[in-house]
């Protein structure tokens, strides 16, 4: 285990995910004790919990959660993000999938803090067993009294709804998935308006990610103190971390913050498989920038910790990459899937993907010039802060984060027109 | 897609009122799910049951990937073809399934037995490569478990 | 009032007001595609992004809310670096089609390469193709390769138009402005001003389609007669120091295109296509002659031959045009208002099929000066009293089988019409663009209108010809 495990508790059964299993785990204590709490309260103990967003931004959740104004006169929404389309992640799945009752509890005493009557999930269009899986605990729920005009039978109602996307990655941002939820297409919004201000039909909305929110029930139950013990002192508590690419025991973990990177990828995930040695990683989700194996050395696996690194927490998708991997490649693969999801609204992205993806094509095909590489640079830096959401960003920092530390694989590429390593993205195998 | 509207009205009730637009993702993927596509008609009569404007739902069929305006193959064959799937020879496969169901991704056979497309991430990548048959996940696929599956797929 | 401060200046900004607004209103220039002053902000062309004092980055100006205290720079060096950047992107796979493009002259795209980047393509990519001609309705071609999905014309059928006529399907570099399906944009009476929307030429219309470039033409301040709202519009037609000596001559008087003149007190930016149809009815056959009973005569003698038939009618009576402007009314009710037995004309009525009134522009009332002729004349309806002698019709729309029998017919009109050859006077006169004038619109707001035209050699303005016909002995009794 990588760490103290506060959300995989329990051993995944034929019915871990059901009600009645919920229940015989203290399932739901935690809202018949948030019913006792006045909203304020609860809010302020998510906050001292130093709880931090798990969907990619590491935000403060108590922090977003303040920002609504409570009794203004106004209905707010609570939307929990299951739309987990950051390639290399697979983690909230294993919520909707084995826990979706820990996800609506939460929810529900989210929704008693933020005074919202009417909340959603939104889930990726491709999630058919974890949607079927959440639905039905939906229906459990209602019938057992937890959702509905008089939730445990007292003076608080609450309605969810489960509403399924349909094959836009950036319907993962918040904003764009608000415009989902509202009927149309995945268009992310410009800031200002706050979404905790103007969100959902221009309603003060909060979205969470759907670890983030899976873990308010616990803080409520245990108390912030106690759960501040979890981890460290910048990042509290665990994260689920889906590890995948080129390692032995691929899957969900949950790693405790501050756990040591290098003991996690190569004790409890295997290490490379076929006796390789590891090239670099991808730490959270395509859109953070590559660590190599010296860098991950001695990093522990926290908010600080990769950012003094120069990377990010990210999505906790983490990807292995073996030496023998051709990243020019390997950029390619995520440089078309950043063309293919751009929504189209803003000019930077809208084109500059378009441009990346053509150029990169054009490399790989064994058609590249040298100025290629300052072009990518630059089309990343054009991407830089200068979106309305961050998605131009993310592929600039990918593209950046692989020209930094491999540019020589680029250079070879071009002046030899084909890959140094083979153009290999597999597994390699040694004798 | 008048048949379905009683079990649109009872989806109505757990929505905040005047949140008829928020039904259109829903009401969508109802109407293909039954019709097997999303036909002209559905749209003109779906902007009048919610009260959008028809253009809005025009969009967002053009816009998400799942939507169709067309029929497809009966079974749609769908290869991720992101990083931790590639890194685990997705491209083989689907070299593999394009050889074998005997169309390019993006096609249906002539038969109407199979559409092939190649997608992005589908939050599989610990059981990499994946490839998603209609509804369904079939992970840790192989040439030799893909062939298997493909027999199964009358 | 919030204070900002531009490029070091202190403004002072409206409340509700982004740094946009605050900049453009005093005098700072800020480039923008999409923001546009009567549409919801969009923010997506991002061109508009001004640095924040301090700061290493841009941010959209359009989206930005003042501040107290605000520090803003429109023109540093990072500015300028992102404007560059971001016209390269825009252009990244534009096709150079200025040669062949009607925008060209008049493109905001064009005006920004110019002013902000004058560089070439740091790309060596063939460019994306797409659509380029793709029928949106039998007014409005749209070519997908020139777009640069700013929204403006979405945003106008969602908002202003309400016709929900347009959308972008599909997504990414593959993002296409579409109509619906069901054609309403065929439909939309406000459906060309997509056309003035568009910064670039991706939106033209079919009529003016590669008729003339824009330098080549003049606007002139006119007021559109289509109905009483009385939309302020802009005629535009050739300049006089390139008027055609060759090739046809008729091209020098006629009307290139109708677009509107942004009012604020009548119709804002907008006006309805009938307005941008104008040409079809100004230049409709003119009469040109002046004729006795069909005969045709000079004008001279077709003045003097009215002023008899005024001198001697006992009970005169007229039909007063709808279409006359403020000083040619005034000039009928000062020359012959006390002699004649004057009614109100609705010169046009509303075709079989046309939009009679809406919520935006169109008024019922299809002339454009019921308001000033009715202060003058009243609302009566047209009755011809027991023993009317002489009927002056000024203008259209008069059914002449309501003539009463045995009286004399003056008849003053623009158009060719059979009935000009039935009356005993018939005097051509001149139109709106062929002299300056006011209307006064439906709520009272008075327009002025001015030339553009020279009239035909025998062809009068009304206004001096009722002063002409009125006999020497004054107004009777």
């Amino acid at each position: 285990m990588p760490g103290r495990q506060l959300i995989m508790t329990f051993p995944v059964t034929a019915t871990s995910h059901t009600l009645a299993d919920y229940l015989a785990r203290g399932g739901y204590g935690a809202l018949a004790k948030a019913l006792t709490m006045a909203p304020p309260d609860i809010t302020k103990e998510v906050t001292a919990s130093g709880l931090l967003g798990h969907g990619g931004a590491a935000f403060p959740v108590g922090r977003k959660w303040g920002v609504v104004r409570l009794n203004d006169n106004q209905p707010h929404f609570l939307c929990a993000n299951a739309d987990e389309g950051e390639p290399g992640t697979f983690k909230d799945r294993w919520i909707l999938e084995h826990a979706p009752h820990l996800l609506l509890e939460s929810m529900l005493i989210t929704c008693r803090a933020l005074q919202v009557r009417n909340c959603f999930v939104y889930i990726r269009g491709e999630f058919d067993l974890p949607y079927r899986r959440l639905a039905a605990a939906v229906e459990e729920a209602y019938a057992a009294g937890y959702f509905g005009e008089r939730v445990l039978g007292q003076d608080f109602a609450c309605d969810i709804v489960v509403v399924r996307g349909a094959g836009s990655y950036v319907c993962g941002e918040a904003s764009g998935l608000l415009s989902s939820v509202e009927g149309k297409r995945g268009y992310p919004r410009n800031r200002p308006p706050r979404l905790t201000v103007k969100g959902l039909f221009q309603m003060p909305t909060v979205v969470n990610n759907v670890e983030t929110l899976s873990n308010v029930a616990g803080i409520i139950t245990m108390g912030a103190d106690e759960f501040k013990k979890v981890g460290v002192a910048k990042s509290p508590g665990t994260q689920l971390v889906s590890i995948s690419g080129h390692v032995s025991r691929p899957g969900v973990y949950e790693v405790e913050y501050g756990y040591p990177l290098k003991k996690f990828l190569f004790d409890d995930c295997g290490g490379i498989p076929g006796g390789g040695s590891l090239k670099c990683i991808i730490p959270g989700g395509i859109s953070t920038k590559v660590l190599t194996a010296a860098e991950i050395e001695s990093l522990t696996y926290d908010k600080t910790s990769l950012e003094a690194a120069g990377s990010q927490l990210g999505s906790g998708g983490m990807i292995a990459i073996a030496e023998g991997t051709c990243m020019v490649r390997l950029l390619q693969v995520m440089l078309r899937f950043y063309h293919h999801e751009s929504c189209g609204q803003c000019t930077p992205c809208r084109e500059g993907m378009g441009w990346m993806h053509r150029i990169i094509d054009r490399i790989v095909d064994g058609k590249g010039v040298p100025e290629d590489i300052e072009r990518l640079y630059a089309i990343s830096k054009l991407n830089d802060g200068t979106t309305i959401c961050g998605m131009g960003d993310a592929a600039g920092y990918a593209t950046v984060g692989i020209l930094n530390k491999y540019r020589d694989e680029f250079e070879y590429f071009i002046e030899h027109k084909h890959s140094k390593l083979g153009g290999n993205l597999e597994v390699p195998v040694h004798a | 897609m008048k048949h379905l509207i009683p079990e649109f009205e009872q989806w109505k009730k757990r929505f905040p009122p005047g949140f008829d637009s928020a039904m259109v993702m829903l009401c969508v993927r109802r109407i293909q799910d039954d019709r097997g596509f999303v036909a002209d008609s559905d749209v003109g009569d779906l902007a009048a049951y919610l009260g959008v404007p028809r253009i809005q739902i025009e969009e967002v069929l053009s816009y998400y990937t799942q939507f169709r305006r067309k029929p497809i193959g009966r079974w749609h064959v769908q290869t991720c073809r992101n990083v931790s799937c590639s890194m685990r020879s997705a491209e083989k496969l689907i070299d593999h399934l394009a050889k074998k169901i005997g169309v390019a991704p993006g096609n249906t056979t002539a038969d109407g037995r199979f559409t092939l497309s190649t997608v992005e991430c589908l939050g599989s990548c610990g059981t990499a490569p994946v490839v998603m048959v209609n509804d369904t996940y079939h992970e840790n696929m192989s040439i030799e478990k893909l062939d298997e599956l493909l027999e199964g797929l009358k | 009032m919030p204070e900002i401060f531009i490029n070091g200046q202190p403004v002072q900004a409206q409340a509700d007001e982004t740094v946009l607004q605050a900049a453009l209103r005093n005098g700072f220039y800020i480039p923008y595609f999409c923001w546009h002053k009567s549409l919801s902000i969009h923010g997506n062309c991002r061109i508009c992004g001004v640095q924040p004092e301090g700061k290493n980055w841009v941010e959209i100006a359009c989206n930005m809310p003042v501040a107290e205290g605000m520090r803003v720079l429109t023109d540093s060096d990072i500015v300028r670096e992102h404007r560059k950047a971001t016209l390269q992107f825009i252009t990244l796979n534009h096709p150079v089609d200025c040669g062949i493009c009607d925008k060209a002259g008049e493109c905001t795209l064009q005006d920004y390469h110019f002013e902000y980047n004058g560089e070439r393509s740091i790309s060596i990519e063939p460019k994306v193709t797409s659509t380029k001609y793709v029928e949106l309705s039998s007014r409005i071609v749209l070519d997908n390769e020139r777009c640069i999905l700013c929204t403006r014309c979405v945003r106008f059928t969602r908002e202003i138009s309400k016709s929900n006529a347009l959308g972008v399907k599909h997504r990414g570099d593959e993002s296409l402005v579409r109509p619906s399906d069901d054609g309403a944009f065929e439909t939309d009476v406000y459906s060309d001003n997509v056309v003035d929307l568009c910064p670039v030429g991706a939106l033209l219309s079919r009529s003016f389609l590669q008729k003339a470039r824009v330098w080549y033409l003049k606007p002139t301040p006119s007021v559109c007669p289509g109905c009483a709202r009385g939309c302020s519009i802009d005629v535009w037609h050739r300049k006089d120091e390139w008027k055609l000596r060759a090739l046809d001559a008729k091209q020098n008087t006629s009307v290139a295109r109708v677009t509107p003149r942004d009012n604020p007190a009548v119709n804002g930016p907008w006006i309805c296509n009938k307005g941008r149809d104008l040409a079809q009815v100004f230049e409709r056959a003119r009469a040109e002659l002046p004729m006795l009973k069909g005969k045709p005569s000079d004008l001279a003698a077709a003045v003097e031959a009215a002023r008899r038939l005024v001198a001697a009618a006992k009970k005169p009576a007229a039909l007063v045009s709808s279409w006359g402007s403020n000083e040619e009314l005034a000039a009928f009710a000062a020359a012959l208002g006390g002699r004649f037995a004057t009614f109100v004309k609705a010169d046009h009525v509303a075709a079989p099929g046309e939009t009679v009134e809406d919520d935006l522009l169109v008024r019922a009332d299809k002339n454009p000066n019921t308001t000033a002729a009715r202060a003058l004349f009243g609302d009566a309806p047209v009755r011809f009293a027991e023993g009317t002698d002489l009927v002056l019709v000024w203008g259209e729309g008069f059914d002449f089988a309501a003539l009463p029998r045995g009286a004399k017919l003056i008849f003053l009109n623009s158009y060719l019409q059979p009935e000009n050859g039935h009356a005993d006077v018939f005097l051509p006169v001149s139109i709106q663009t062929e002299r300056s004038g006011r209307y006064t619109n439906f709520a009272g707001v008075v327009s002025a209108f001015e030339a553009c035209f020279p009239k035909g050699a025998a062809v009068a303005d009304a206004e001096a010809l009722f002063a002409l016909i009125a006999p020497a002995t004054g107004p009777r009794g």
